[in-house]
C-alpha cells in the first residue's frame, strides 16, 4: 500500500513538473483554462439533451438520479447541454446495440464501443458513426484531442477518417485466464499458485476430491467460453487479429506477426494436447455433466460465494474478486477467513503478455445525431473535469463514497446499495489523471501482477488493420460455426473418438468452410497495410 | 367507331354503384379494416425492401442508396453445403408438427365437445390452453430441469429407483420425439379451440336429426362432425403450409440451443442463421434468407392450392 502511495506521489510529482516545464502543452490539469479559450465563440444558446449510450442495465437508485442531476446542473452551466444514458441491458446486448444504431433515428448521441467486443469497426463502415474532422476534435473536444497521442488517432482511422475517440489513459488489463483459489491450491502442494496447465490439473483434481461435494461445481460453466487459444498460447508466442471471428481465428507469431496463420491449423499437437486434457477435467468432473446445455448458471458470483473453484475471464475481472470489497457477493471471504484468489493467465508459462488494444474502449458519434459539436464537449468534459469526472464515474461524494485521509476511495458506512450505488458504465473515456484509486481493492495482489505483466508485455501488433470483410465475409461466418461447434467438443471434452480424430475432423471442417480463403485475404491486406 | 350498348351502365355510374356497393358494406368493412391495415402495414407496404437481400447495406444510404451486389448475401447459406440438410429437416419438422397438430387438435375437440359437465369442459380446456403462454425460455429450462444429468428429475427418480441415468443431453437421437412432444403439449389446446368454434357451429338439427335416425356416437363423429370440418381442416393446413421452410426458432433453440451434440440431429435453417451471423450483425444476409424461406412457402402454397382445387374446388383458397 505504502509502495502504492509513493509512486502515486512520485508519478503526480513528474507530472506536475511537465505542466510547469511546458506551459503551453494542453492536459487535463490546465483543461478549464483550454476550453475557456476554445469554447468562447461557440454558440451554445439551445438547450440540448445528449444522449450517451451504453451497454448495461440501468440502475434504479435514487442516488443515480441525483447525481445525473447534478451532474446536468454542472453541464448545463458549463455548455448548456444534459447527458440522458440509454441503457442496452446485457440480454442479446450486441443484437440490440447495433439495431439502436442501424436505427438512425437520432435518438442517440454519444456511443460507447470496441473494436474487440463491440463492433465499433463494422458499424463504421455501415455509415453508424459520424466522422471526426481534426479541426472539429480540436475546436469541441480540445483536451481529448490534443492528449490522445496521433499514433492513436491512426488506429482510430479508416480511409483517412476518424470514426472515434480511444480510451488510450486508462491503466486496465483484460488478458485472458483462470481465477482459481490460491488457498485451495496451496492445500493441494501447489506454494506458488498455479504455474503451469498441469498445476490447474493438479488444482482441478484436489479441489474435486477435497471440497467437491459442497461445492456447486469446480467450474459451473455454460459451455460458451472456449480456452484452447489461451492454453496453445500458454506455450507459443501469437496473438489473434481481434474482432474477425468469434474465436482467436487468424493472427501471427509475434516474431513474425505480418505472417498471417490460422492458430487451430497450425498448432495440431498442441491442441490434441489439450483435447486430451480437457477430456481429463471432464473425466475429474470439473464442470456439470451437461455443461452443453448448462445455460442457466452464474459461475462468477457463484466464485464470489464460494461454490466453485474456477472463473474464466480476464484481468481485470479478477481485481474484483482478489478484493474482499469489492463486491457485496464476494462472501467466500466472510465464510472462509483463509480465502484467497490467484490468476492463470494465457501466456504465463511463454513468459509474455499483449497489452490492450488503445480501442479496446472507444467513443463515437452517431451518425444521427442531431448535435455532435455538443456530444463532443460533453464527451471533453466527462472525460477531463475532475467534478464532473468524479460524479460520473464514482457518484455522490460521502454517500457513493469517500476519500480516506490517504487520497483513497472507499465506501462511507452508511452506503447501501440499493439506494445509494450509481452506474454509467463508462468504460470509453475513463482517464488515469483523475481517477482515485479505491480502497476496497486489493492493491497488494494487484499491483504485484501488474508489475509481472509489465515487465513482460509486448504491443498488440495488429493496431492499425483494419480489415475489409466484404469479400469473405461470408466464409468467415462458416468458420464461426465450425469453430463454435468444434470448440465445444474439444474444449469440454465432449468427444467419443480420439483427441487425434477430433482435432482432424475440425481442421476439414474448418478447410471445408473456407479458412485458407480468409487467411489468404488476411495476408493480402496485412501486405497492403503494413507494406511487407 | 363501336356502338355503345344502352345496357352496360357508363363509366360514371359504374363508379357510382362501387361506391354504393361500399356504403352498402361499410359494417362489413369497418369491421375488416384492421386486418387490412395490418397487412397493409406489415406485408405490402414492406416488400419494396425486399431489396435489402441484394445490397451491401449502408446506414447512411439506406436500401436504395446502397451498392448493388447481387446474389452474394445468398453465399453463405449456399456456399455451406447444409442448405439441403437445413431445408429437409425444417420440413420435415414442420410437416410432422402440421399433421399431429391437426389431427391431435380435431380429437381433442371432439372429446371436448362429447364431455357433458360444463365445469369440466371448461376446466380441461383451460389447463389445455396454459401451456401455449409459457415462454419458450421457460419451456426450455423447464426441460432441463426434468431432463439433466446430474439433477434432472428424471434422473434423480431413476438413480434413487437404483436404474442407470439417461444421458440425454449428451444423445442427439431422442431429440426429434423430445421437441415434437414439447410442441404437442404446448400447442394442442390452442390449436383445438378453432376446430372446437367448427363443431360447435354445426347445425344442432342436423346432429338431432342423426340422432332420430338412430345414429350412434362413433356414427355421428363419423359421418356428420368430420365431413363437416373438412373446410376448417382444408384451410388451416393451406396457411400452415405457407410457412412450412419456416422453422419455430424459439422452440429449438431454448431445448437444444448451442449443444452441437443435440442440434446436429435436429437443425433447422433458423438455427443455423442465427449460429453462422450472430457475430455478424448483417440484414442483407437475414434478408436474403428470409426471402428464400418465402419464395419456397410461396411455391409450396400455390401447388398444394391448385391440387385442392382440381379435387375439391370449393375448399380452394384462390
Amino acid at each position: 500500500m505504502k509502495k502504492f502511495v509513493a509512486l502515486l506521489m512520485a508519478t503526480l510529482m513528474v507530472l506536475s513538473l511537465c505542466a510547469v516545464s511546458s506551459a503551453e502543452e494542453i492536459s487535463t490539469a490546465n483543461a478549464a483554462q483550454v476550453w475557456a479559450d476554445k469554447w468562447a465563440d461557440v454558440d451554445t444558446s439551445n438547450h440540448v439533451v445528449i444522449n450517451y449510450m451504453t451497454t448495461g442495465d440501468a440502475p434504479t437508485t435514487g442516488a443515480n438520479d441525483e447525481m445525473l442531476a447534478q451532474l446536468n446542473a454542472i453541464l448545463t452551466d458549463k455548455v448548456n447541454a444534459e447527458i440522458n444514458i440509454v441503457w442496452i441491458s446485457w440480454t442479446d446486448y450486441l443484437a440490440n446495440y447495433n439495431l439502436r444504431i442501424a436505427a438512425m433515428d437520432g435518438s442517440i448521441d454519444l456511443i460507447g464501443s470496441s473494436t474487440d467486443w463491440l463492433d465499433a469497426w463494422p458499424n463504421a463502415k455501415r455509415g453508424g458513426f459520424l466522422e471526426l474532422t481534426p479541426d472539429m476534435l480540436a475546436k469541441y473536444a480540445p483536451v481529448t484531442y490534443a492528449t490522445v497521442p496521433q499514433d492513436h488517432w491512426d488506429v482510430c482511422t479508416y480511409e483517412g477518417d476518424i470514426y472515434f475517440i480511444p480510451e488510450d489513459n486508462y491503466s486496465q488489463w483484460t488478458n485472458h485466464g483462470f481465477a482459481y483459489r490460491l488457498d485451495w491450491a496451496k492445500e493441494a502442494g501447489l506454494e506458488n499458485g498455479c504455474q503451469t496447465w498441469a498445476d490447474l490439473t493438479t488444482y482441478v483434481k484436489y479441489v474435486k476430491e477435497t471440497y467437491g461435494n459442497d461445492l456447486i461445481a469446480i467450474w459451473d460453466a455454460d459451455g460458451t467460453a472456449y480456452p484452447a487459444s489461451g492454453y496453445i498460447t500458454s506455450y507459443k508466442k501469437w496473438r489473434a487479429i481481434d474482432g474477425l471471428a468469434s474465436g482467436a481465428l487468424w493472427g501471427g507469431y509475434l516474431d513474425d506477426p505480418y505472417t498471417i496463420n490460422n492458430l487451430y491449423l497450425e498448432e495440431t499437437d498442441l491442441l490434441v494436447e489439450y483435447a486430451k486434457l480437457m477430456k481429463e477435467w471432464d473425466e475429474i468432473g470439473a464442470w456439470p455433466t451437461d455443461v452443453l446445455s448448462n445455460t442457466g448458471s452464474d459461475n462468477r458470483t457463484e466464485f464470489r460465494q464460494g461454490k466453485t473453484a474456477l472463473e474464466q475471464h480476464h484481468t481485470q475481472t479478477w481485481t474484483g474478486l482478489v478484493s474482499p470489497k469489492a463486491d457485496s457477493n464476494n462472501t467466500m471471504y466472510e465464510t472462509d477467513e483463509d480465502a484467497d484468489v490467484g490468476f492463470y493467465y494465457w501466456g504465463k508459462e511463454a513468459g509474455y503478455v499483449t497489452r490492450d488494444l488503445v480501442t479496446h474502449g472507444v467513443a463515437a458519434v452517431s451518425a444521427a445525431s442531431a448535435n455532435p459539436e455538443r456530444t463532443l464537449m460533453v464527451y471533453d468534459l466527462l472525460r477531463n473535469d475532475p467534478d464532473v469526472y468524479a460524479l460520473f464515474n464514482y457518484g455522490l461524494k460521502d454517500r457513493t463514497y469517500a476519500i480516506d485521509e490517504n487520497g483513497y476511495r472507499y465506501t462511507p458506512d452508511t452506503y447501501v446499495s440499493d439506494n445509494d450505488s450509481i452506474s454509467t458504465n463508462w468504460w470509453w473515456g475513463r482517464n488515469d489523471d483523475l481517477e482515485i484509486p479505491s480502497a476496497a481493492m486489493n492493491w497488494y495482489a494487484i499491483n504485484a501482477l501488474y508489475d509481472e505483466y509489465d515487465a513482460i508485455a509486448v504491443m498488440y501488433p495488429y493496431e492499425a488493420f483494419v480489415f475489409d470483410n466484404t469479400m469473405v465475409q461470408s466464409y468467415i461466418n462458416q468458420c464461426n460455426e465450425v469453430y463454435n461447434e468444434y470448440m465445444k467438443y474439444i474444449c469440454f471434452g465432449q468427444y467419443d473418438v480420439t483427441a487425434e480424430e477430433i482435432v482432424a475432423q475440425f481442421q476439414d471442417a474448418l478447410r471445408a468452410a473456407g479458412a485458407d480463403l480468409v487467411t489468404e485475404e488476411l495476408q493480402a491486406q496485412i501486405n497492403a497495410t503494413y507494406g511487407k | 367507331m363501336s356502338t355503345i350498348n344502352p345496357r352496360v351502365p357508363a363509366p360514371y355510374s359504374q363508379k357510382r354503384a362501387i361506391g354504393k356497393k361500399i356504403w352498402n358494406s361499410k359494417t362489413l368493412i369497418l369491421m375488416c379494416l384492421p386486418a387490412i391495415i395490418y397487412f397493409i402495414a406489415f406485408s405490402y407496404a414492406p416488400l419494396p425492401g425486399i431489396y435489402v437481400a441484394f445490397v451491401n447495406y449502408n446506414y447512411r444510404k439506406g436500401i436504395f442508396g446502397s451498392p448493388f451486389i447481387g446474389l452474394r448475401n445468398f453465399d453463405f447459406v449456399a456456399k455451406s453445403g447444409q442448405l439441403w440438410t437445413l431445408t429437409r429437416n425444417t420440413i420435415i419438422f414442420n410437416l410432422i408438427f402440421i399433421l399431429l397438430d391437426n389431427l391431435l387438435a380435431v380429437v381433442v375437440a371432439i372429446l371436448l365437445k362429447e364431455i357433458q359437465s360444463k365445469a369440466f369442459r371448461k376446466v380441461s380446456q383451460t389447463m389445455m390452453f396454459l401451456p401455449y403462454f409459457i415462454s419458450q425460455v421457460l419451456v426450455g429450462l423447464l426441460v432441463f430441469s426434468l431432463l439433466n444429468s446430474d439433477t434432472g428429475f428424471l434422473n434423480v427418480v431413476l438413480t434413487k429407483l437404483g436404474k442407470e441415468p439417461l444421458r440425454l443431453y449428451k444423445d442427439g437421437s431422442a431429440w426429434p420425439l423430445i421437441i415434437t412432444l414439447v410442441h404437442l403439449w404446448q400447442k394442442t389446446g390452442y390449436n383445438s379451440v378453432v376446430y372446437f368454434a367448427a363443431i360447435m357451429g354445426i347445425d344442432a338439427a342436423v346432429i338431432e336429426a342423426s340422432m332420430i335416425d338412430g345414429a350412434n356416437g362413433w356414427q355421428k363423429i363419423r359421418y356428420i362432425i368430420l365431413p363437416s370440418l373438412r373446410p376448417t381442416v382444408v384451410i388451416l393446413i393451406l396457411f400452415a403450409l405457407g410457412g412450412i421452410v419456416k422453422g419455430d426458432f424459439g422452440l429449438f433453440w431454448n431445448l437444444v440451443g448451442r449443444n452441437p451434440t443435440l442440434y446436429r440431429s435436429v437443425d433447422i435453417i433458423e438455427m443455423y442463421v442465427y449460429r453462422a451471423t450472430v457475430s455478424d450483425f448483417n440484414f442483407s444476409t437475414a434478408s436474403a434468407v428470409g426471402l428464400y424461406q418465402s419464395l419456397i412457402g410461396f411455391i409450396l402454397v400455390l401447388t398444394v392450392n391448385t391440387i385442392v382445387r382440381k379435387i375439391e374446388p370449393d375448399y380452394s383458397l384462390f
